[in-house]
């Protein structure tokens, strides 16, 4: 072969494959021609060879998104939704072996999309579908029994705060995404969405058997989310502007779904 | 009390007999029904995280198949450097599950910091020889213990190469003391693709560094006048593949085989169908070397 050594050298190869495989853009074509000149070519044409590791590059791209943004994709329809994942990932490529991440970017990204075309609920949508893939994947602990919070000495329990669940994510929105994401379940209500519902709070775990999502009342949310936040009850109960008529039914609630694995007692 | 030490049962090493790749569609069923397959193998990745419905299940499946993790994601052979938090990640993996066998790839898979997630070919030379076996060496160091490195399937072969692909995989075992994954059915798609004699590789193979084999199924693809074989895991393991199997085992005798299921994932009883498959000719090359 008459090419220069550092011609075929692993990276200047590697080089000019991965420019190849990002989407097309005058870069990608120079690459592609590059690339060609490095395969072998026995009649079936280099770049229809190298096609295959494009179209395997972005599938496995795309691929990964759907699975983490199943309710928006059937919002907004296959073809759309393939659109949106190929300006995303020219935007904001895998940055990592694992899959999982890739859609780590994608709310705040599509919220600067359609911000200006009344879509803006769809990115609150994806939001919600963020923080049930960062649940599904985080640790879940054995639960504190509520008992444990009857030891603490009354006068001190607005100093206690409550450690929740790794698992437990907070989404607070002005759209109806809790809505948005039960119909758009394969097996929900199907319904179509119904923005005028409003703002919806919605406080995500995982358990055993999968994710649940619960709509919460606002200052209700606003209460776990001091608490996730690292509040003691006594500022999460101001934070929240909560009643606190209602305070032993929210704990109640609170230690009844396993959502709290200690307490955070003052020296 | 003294420190709390856990046994997992069952321990041991994969035996030489098969076993199906786990995907989630089947967590439950595999724990309820516990098929007749001698050993599981999952993706390592899939059980990178601290928690979560699918970390459960693979615990649960663990307590009655020995496991394998299998790697697609480090890219050990990107000239770029490894993503250390990736390999400390399948270090922990193992900490947690302890397989008894860990494979990745011969291949490469990022570069200027983009992931492409897929298994990317090597070029066959002296320098890429020397690459991956310095990248193995210091994955096997890291992780303290052996690693298995998978032959792929390709789509093109380098102008540069100027070893034949067996004649790599050995040198590279050779200077890594890593072992081999050899995924037959990705041997009988490159010999479709690319002109490979399929039946050498098997033939030429090092047969003490071969520890585990693949069995999949491809998609056909037709461009012009061509075919272009896609390893895409979706189908069942084809006759040819089968026969190139008769023959490796029949060279290497009995190894641990998966049958691997990625895409349109069937029925668990299909899998534990190809499996069976699988066991018979090991069985009778078990009967034969009797």
């Amino acid at each position: 072969m008459n090419s220069p050594p550092e011609a075929t050298t692993l990276s200047h190869l590697q080089g000019c494959f991965a420019a190849a495989l990002r989407e097309p853009g005058p870069q990608s074509e120079v690459a592609i021609r590059q690339l060609a000149d490095c395969i072998v070519d026995d009649g079936l044409a280099p770049a229809r060879r190298l096609q295959v590791y494009r179209n395997n590059a972005r599938a496995m791209f795309e691929g990964a998104l759907e699975r983490t943004y199943p309710v928006l994709r059937r919002q907004v329809g296959d073809e759309q939704f393939a659109a949106l994942a190929r300006s995303y990932r020219a935007e904001h490529p895998s940055r990592s072996g694992d899959l999982h991440w890739v859609g780590e970017k994608f709310a705040p990204w599509l919220a600067a999309q359609v911000a200006a075309d009344g879509g803006a609920w769809l990115a609150e949508l994806a939001r919600l579908e963020w923080a049930c893939e960062e649940a599904l994947v985080a640790a879940r602990l054995p639960p504190l029994a509520p008992a444990e919070l009857g030891q603490v000495v009354p006068e001190t329990l607005a100093e206690v705060g409550l450690v929740l669940q790794p698992c437990v994510r907070t989404v607070s929105s002005r759209f109806p995404v809790w809505s948005a994401w039960r119909a758009g379940q394969v097996d929900g209500a199907g319904e179509p969405v119904d923005l005028a519902l409003g703002a919806q709070h919605v406080v995500v775990t995982c358990g055993d058997t999968g994710l649940v999502l619960h709509s919460l009342p606002e200052e209700q949310f606003l209460f776990v989310a001091a608490l996730a936040g690292g509040a003691t009850l006594g500022s999460a109960v101001e934070l929240a502007a909560l009643d606190v008529e209602t305070l032993p039914g929210l704990l109640a609630w609170i230690f009844g779904e396993g959502l709290v694995t200690s307490l955070r007692i003052p020296k | 009390m003294g420190d709390v030490r856990t046994a997992r049962i069952p321990g041991g090493p994969i035996p030489a007999r098969a076993g199906i790749g786990l995907r989630s569609v089947h967590h439950d069923e595999l724990v309820a029904r516990r098929p007749a397959v001698a050993w599981l193998e999952v993706h390592t990745e899939n059980y990178f995280h601290e928690g979560g419905p699918h970390l459960a299940a693979l615990e649960r499946a663990r307590e009655h198949y020995p496991l394998s993790l299998h790697g697609v994601g480090l890219g050990l052979g990107s000239v770029a450097p490894l993503d250390p938090a990736h390999l400390a990640r399948v270090k922990r993996a193992i900490e947690r599950f302890e397989p008894a066998l860990v494979s990745e790839h011969a291949c490469w898979g990022h570069a200027g910091g983009e992931h492409f997630n897929d298994l990317l070919p090597l070029p066959y030379t002296e320098e890429a020889v020397e690459h991956l076996a310095a990248r193995v060496r210091h994955v096997q160091d890291f992780l303290g213990r052996q690693v298995l490195v998978e032959n792929l399937s390709s789509y093109f072969a380098y102008t540069a190469s100027s070893l034949t692909e067996w004649d790599f995989l050995a040198a590279v075992v050779e200077r890594s003391g890593c072992g081999l994954l050899l995924d037959v059915n990705n041997i009988y798609v490159n010999s479709v693709n690319l002109g490979l004699d399929a039946g050498r590789f098997i033939d030429c193979v090092p047969t003490e560094a071969v520890q585990e084999i693949h069995l999949a199924g491809y998609r056909r693809n037709r461009v012009g006048t061509r075919d272009l074989l896609i390893d895409d895991h979706g189908s069942a393991v084809c006759a040819e593949v089968w026969s190139l199997y008769r023959r490796a085992i029949t060279r290497l005798g009995p190894v641990p085989t998966l049958i691997e299921w990625d895409t349109d994932v069937p029925a668990l009883d299909v899998l534990v169908t190809e499996a069976f498959k699988a066991d018979t000719i090991l069985e009778n090359a078990r009967e034969l070397a009797a």
